[in-house]
């Protein structure tokens, strides 16, 4: 009877080769644990790496229906993919952490972020962040925090992010330091992130005024904080970024500066 | 130097839910560092929660598709201004009567976010363009502490 009410459909996920969404409908019963290993039977698991459980049409997950799917998972894991969950309902949800299933699998809120996963894991997608705001100082620490929030979220580590923050914060202070005022004044942060790195590029239209002043510091070959004197002052910023950062250019011309730099994932 | 006002902020960023945290801690800690209360921040930040949930949930079909979150900040009140590439004619319909649904129209589990929303905000307008891409403005007044 509950068989009955179980229905699976799989299908591709637009665009990629290698993950797959099986959506389930109705009652995953020990009834229907068959019907759930024949479908995970037919998965090729040398081209699919990711498969995506659809759960949101999905009202119960018996023991025996959730040790398929840690079967599923486990044939994926051996070929270097995996098995996760997306949008279940909450009182399922409920129930699937109770069971502690939530230390095994990944939960999604939704089909889209669990190919975003995907997407971000396996095909080493970029994604971009991009913002622009007036030169004001005191906007640096929320920008400085979001850039870190979304490293953290995307993965990299406590120690990763902070050194993301700390050069934002360098590259955001010299652009308002050295550029023109006014709140309409516009400096642009553009943040491509993958698994691997994060590239920052912030430019910034440059006061007429203290170009000299930035082209004497940016030319300086003193951007190493160990040759710099205790008491001196100026180029400590872009002397910090180069030491925290595995790539710094600087690109400074009557229209504007911009600071480009890359900084790989250590952990 | 110091914040001047009005200020605009803006933001692009990708139609991905795991973005939203991230970006509504920015906005309510750039309204705090502004000299909004803290309550003010609390409240607008629940604003751009739904407005973006609503932006990636509905307004991003394409694999690469962003969201477009504006922020204009004045002395005495604040425009948001969120655009999407816009979702399918089924939920576009929807914003449309959610939005201009009278508020106990609109309490139902899928109205409920708007219906925040608008408890919150002096106003709230939807403009559709002829491509399809949707903009959802917001106007919120300071509130005295």
């Amino acid at each position: 009877m509950h068989q009955k009410d179980l229905a699976i459909e799989i299908n591709d996920v637009p665009g990629s080769n290698g993950a797959l969404i099986i959506n389930f409908r109705g009652e995953l019963s020990s009834l229907c644990i068959s019907r759930i290993s024949g479908t995970f039977d037919t998965i090729d698991y040398s081209t699919i790496k990711f498969v995506i459980a659809d759960m949101s049409n999905v009202t119960l997950v018996s023991s025996a229906a959730l040790g398929e799917f840690m079967g599923g998972r486990k044939r994926l894991v051996e070929s270097g993919g995996d098995l996760v969950f997306a949008s279940l309902q909450i009182d399922l949800r409920s129930k699937l952490n109770m069971m502690g299933a939530n230390k095994i699998f990944r939960f999604y809120n939704d089909t889209r972020s669990a190919v975003n996963a995907f997407r971000w894991e396996y095909e080493k997608h970029h994604e971009h962040l991009h913002l622009s705001f007036p030169p004001f100082l005191k906007l640096v620490p929320p920008i400085r925090s979001l850039v870190s929030r979304v490293a953290k979220q995307k993965g990299y580590s406590n120690r990763d992010s902070f050194r993301i923050e700390t050069i934002i914060d360098e590259v955001c202070n010299n652009a308002i330091e050295h550029g023109l005022e006014g709140a309409n004044k516009s400096i642009d942060l553009k943040m491509t992130i993958n698994p691997a790195q994060v590239e920052f590029t912030v430019t910034s239209v440059s006061d007429p005024e203290k170009m000299q002043a930035l082209k004497a510091m940016i030319k300086s070959d003193e951007h190493d904080l160990s040759k710099l004197r205790s008491d001196e002052k100026r180029g400590r910023g872009l002397a910090l970024i180069k030491m925290l950062s595995n790539e710094l250019t600087v690109d400074c011309n009557e229209s504007g500066t911009s600071v480009h730099v890359k900084k790989l994932r250590e952990e | 130097m110091n914040i001047e006002f009005p200020y605009k902020i803006a933001l692009s960023f990708p139609g991905d839910l795991e973005y939203i945290p991230s970006i509504r801690k920015f906005i309510s800690e750039v309204l705090q560092v502004s000299n909004f209360s803290t309550k003010f921040a609390y409240r607008s930040e629940i604003i751009v929660d739904e407005i973006s949930n609503n932006a990636v949930n509905y307004g991003c079909r394409d694999e690469n598709a962003s969201v477009n979150l504006e922020c204009l900040i004045y002395e005495d009140h604040i425009e948001f201004d969120i655009r999407d590439q816009g979702g399918s004619k089924e939920h576009i319909d929807r914003l449309h009567s959610a939005i201009k649904a009278e508020p106990e129209d609109t309490i139902s589990n899928k109205g409920l976010g708007i219906e925040i929303v608008r408890m919150l905000s002096e106003s709230m307008d939807i403009n559709i363009d002829d491509q399809n891409l949707t903009s959802v403005h917001i106007i919120r007044k300071r509130e005295e502490s």
